[in-house]
């Protein structure tokens, strides 16, 4: 079970346990089953790594986020003024709505307010609770979710503001990624201590005289 | 017949004789959970189907059916696969052959009990972890851990200084599932409600899948290619990272099951990452699978095990490709709580894993029973009909799905979306029935090869004796 570290890419076993493994290898027979030491072949080792990429890449929160409050905050301000009331009763709420779209183009939240249009109706309903929201002493609407008809307090933890109150705003890098990155690169490390302790893959067993190839398997990119 | 060496002494029991009984056993719970779930799909797609009777209502039927397919067919074809397959690769008997038999028969008993309470509506209401808390211990001390002990006990009396890959899966999943069953049902036990209920039930079901049903899978094919080929494991390395990647990966991402719910946020990052990232152990199965396989892809037409089990390794790939992204916060928003979600679970449970299982009760029956496959028109049409059912399924309720996501996000009436889905939900039923009907003849099958198969000369394996019928 020595340990060696001198060619850590090659192998972490010191050749006599290498030798023993190989013997041991050759000699034993697991109910006739056999087995070859190929590598990972690099094309799967690439789809590994694109798999890793990917994780991270399609999971960041950017992506099917809830709404806040705060994206709805604009619209409000407007619903009740003269032009779209004067809007809302010619033409009907769709075009009222419509124009509260185009009087918002400009806001700095243009982009959530397109993943997440709402109605004149769904406005009625957010608009005195998002009124009740705002009226609270140093109040921030991002950390506020818009949940179907409800408007409640985000499901996040984030650092304490100055005034003893939580962030309840997700970053767009969450911790729940950084404990990821530690777990994968334990994992990564550990199959690869594991995999090092095995003979090389340039040894391929020979697993029976018959065998024309002798057991030469190697894999041949 | 096996019932009379139940009070016998161990070593006067034929070798093998577990293995067959659940074998058979696994085929006839087969038959009745398809059975069960070719009845439930008729009535969704004829409303008028069977009204009246409150046992017969869908919602008394339905995890009548999910659990006599989980516990019945695939769990007893995988200990099937584990009474013969643990011995052989460590040059030894079983363990015990009469524990095996006990558990077979505990197994059954247990499996008839809960099924017949849930179906008169007793049910702790948790999907997946449906039995009530007694039925919940007597799972676990009448299935789970006498399965575990007889094959650990296997693989430390075995007669080998090294343990094969297979053993490796066989022995981690007994161990995991024991502990999967019995954290899984903390919320019965205690009553604990709310989040924490909701999060336990989803661990349980995740990793119930996770576990058990996809590491145990992959651990027959580890056997069945290698073995019925003849080729060497295209490599043990990757063994590895299959093997520790599927620990890892698969035991942490339940909480990609409740997006929607007021879990902690980070919880649902980390858990959606890691859900992708189960890509990773199916790259490292399915290629060393198919590198396997090199230079015999004749046998994937000539012979049946073989097909059987590359269907259920090519399947892997649909199922991880789908399972990987449909948990990620911008698709489940989509497909979240529609008949995707059922179309992915038959993928998993219909598609990889049974066909998977299929090849093991094949290849053990003969080659513990000593006689070679009856009919081999049989077996094909077996196959198909198990093919073509399950696809018709899978592909109708996939469609079924994506209206039903539509309709879910733009506010389409339910009624409407019910008539939408109504032609899908007639293909769903037809390819119930189909798989239903192969499963029928399978049993009888099997059972002709048992009166009536050739008897296979000593010393020699089933498949390489020519197929007579």
């Amino acid at each position: 079970m020595t340990w060696v570290f001198d060619k850590p890419l090659h192998t972490l076993t010191h050749e006599e346990t290498v030798q023993k493994s190989i013997r041991l290898w050759e000699a034993e027979d697991l109910g006739g089953m056999t087995e070859d030491n190929n590598r990972l072949p690099v094309p799967v080792v690439i789809l590994v790594l694109l798999t890793v990429a990917t994780a991270f890449l399609t999971t960041i929160p950017l992506w099917g986020q809830r709404p806040t409050a705060a994206i709805y905050a604009e619209y409000i301000k407007v619903m009740d003024t003269p032009e779209i009331l004067a809007i809302q009763e010619a033409q009907g709420d769709a075009a009222a709505m419509k124009r509260i779209v185009e009087i918002n183009k400009g806001s700095e939240f243009i982009a959530a307010q397109g993943r997440h249009p709402v109605t004149m109706d769904d406005l009625r309903i957010l608009k005195p609770q998002i009124e009740a929201v705002m009226e609270l002493p140093a109040v921030d609407l991002k950390d506020y979710t818009v949940v179907g008809p409800i408007v409640k307090i985000a499901n996040f933890e984030g650092n304490f503001r100055p005034n003893g109150k939580r962030v309840r705003q997700q970053p767009w890098w969450d911790k729940g990624f950084l404990i990821d990155v530690f777990y994968l690169s334990m994992f990564f490390i550990g199959v690869t201590v594991t995999v090092k302790r095995l003979p090389a893959y340039h040894w391929q067993p020979r697993h029976h005289d018959a065998d024309p190839r002798h057991g030469d398997r190697r894999h041949k990119p | 017949m096996i019932l009379k060496y139940l009070f016998a002494k161990n070593e006067a029991i034929p070798v093998g004789s577990a293995a067959v009984f659940f074998g058979f056993s696994a085929i006839v719970w087969f038959m009745i959970g398809t059975g069960l779930g070719s009845f439930n799909a008729a009535k969704l797609a004829f409303p008028d189907f069977v009204t009246g009777t409150e046992m017969f209502a869908f919602g008394h039927m339905r995890q009548v059916h999910v659990l006599a397919v989980i516990f019945g067919w695939i769990s007893m074809a995988f200990a099937m696969a584990m009474m013969y397959i643990t011995p052989i690769l460590g040059n030894t008997r079983l363990w015990s052959e009469k524990l095996g038999l006990w558990n077979c028969m505990m197994w059954n008993i247990s499996l008839l009990m809960g099924l017949s309470l849930m179906w008169m509506g007793v049910t702790s209401g948790r999907e997946y972890s449906d039995f009530p808390w007694p039925l919940d211990l007597a799972v676990a001390a009448f299935i789970s851990i006498p399965l575990a002990v007889n094959v650990w006990m296997t693989i430390i009396k075995r007669r080998t200084q090294g343990i094969y890959t297979t053993n490796w899966f066989f022995a981690a999943s007994t161990f995991m599932l024991i502990i999967v069953f019995l954290v899984g049902n903390l919320p019965e036990y205690f009553h604990l409600t709310g989040l924490t209920e909701a999060y336990m039930t989803w661990w349980f079901a995740h990793n119930v899948l996770g576990l058990w049903i996809t590491p145990v899978a992959a651990a027959i094919a580890y056997y069945v290619i290698p073995k019925v080929t003849g080729n060497p494991l295209y490599s043990h390395r990757i063994g590895h990272l299959h093997f520790w990647s599927i620990v890892v990966f698969y035991s942490t991402p339940a909480a990609h099951h409740l997006m929607s719910a007021p879990l902690p946020e980070w919880l649902k990052s980390f858990a959606s990452v890691e859900g992708v990232l189960i890509l990773v152990p199916a790259i490292a199965f399915v290629s060393n699978i198919l590198l396997t396989m090199q230079g015999k892809w004749n046998m994937f037409v000539e012979n049946l095990e073989v097909r059987f089990t590359v269907v259920g390794v090519l399947l892997a790939i649909p199922l991880n490709m789908q399972g990987g992204f449909q948990q990620t916060r911008s698709i489940n928003w989509y497909i979240h709580g529609t008949g995707w979600m059922v179309a992915h679970a038959h993928l998993a449970l219909l598609g990889f894993s049974t066909f998977l299982e299929a090849a093991a009760v094949y290849l053990g029956l003969q080659t513990l029973m000593k006689r070679k496959l009856y009919s081999l028109t049989l077996g094909n049409l077996h196959f198909w009909l198990l093919l073509i059912g399950f696809s018709t399924y899978w592909i109708s309720m996939t469609i079924a799905g994506l209206i039903q996501g539509a309709g879910k996000i733009y506010e389409v009436p339910y009624i409407d979306v019910v008539i939408a889905e109504h032609p899908y939900m007639i293909a769903r039923w037809l390819g119930g029935t189909m798989v239903f009907s192969s499963t029928i003849l399978w049993l009888y099958n099997m059972w002709m090869t048992a009166r009536e198969g050739t008897v296979i000369p000593a010393g020699r394996m089933p498949h390489e004796l020519a197929y007579e019928r």
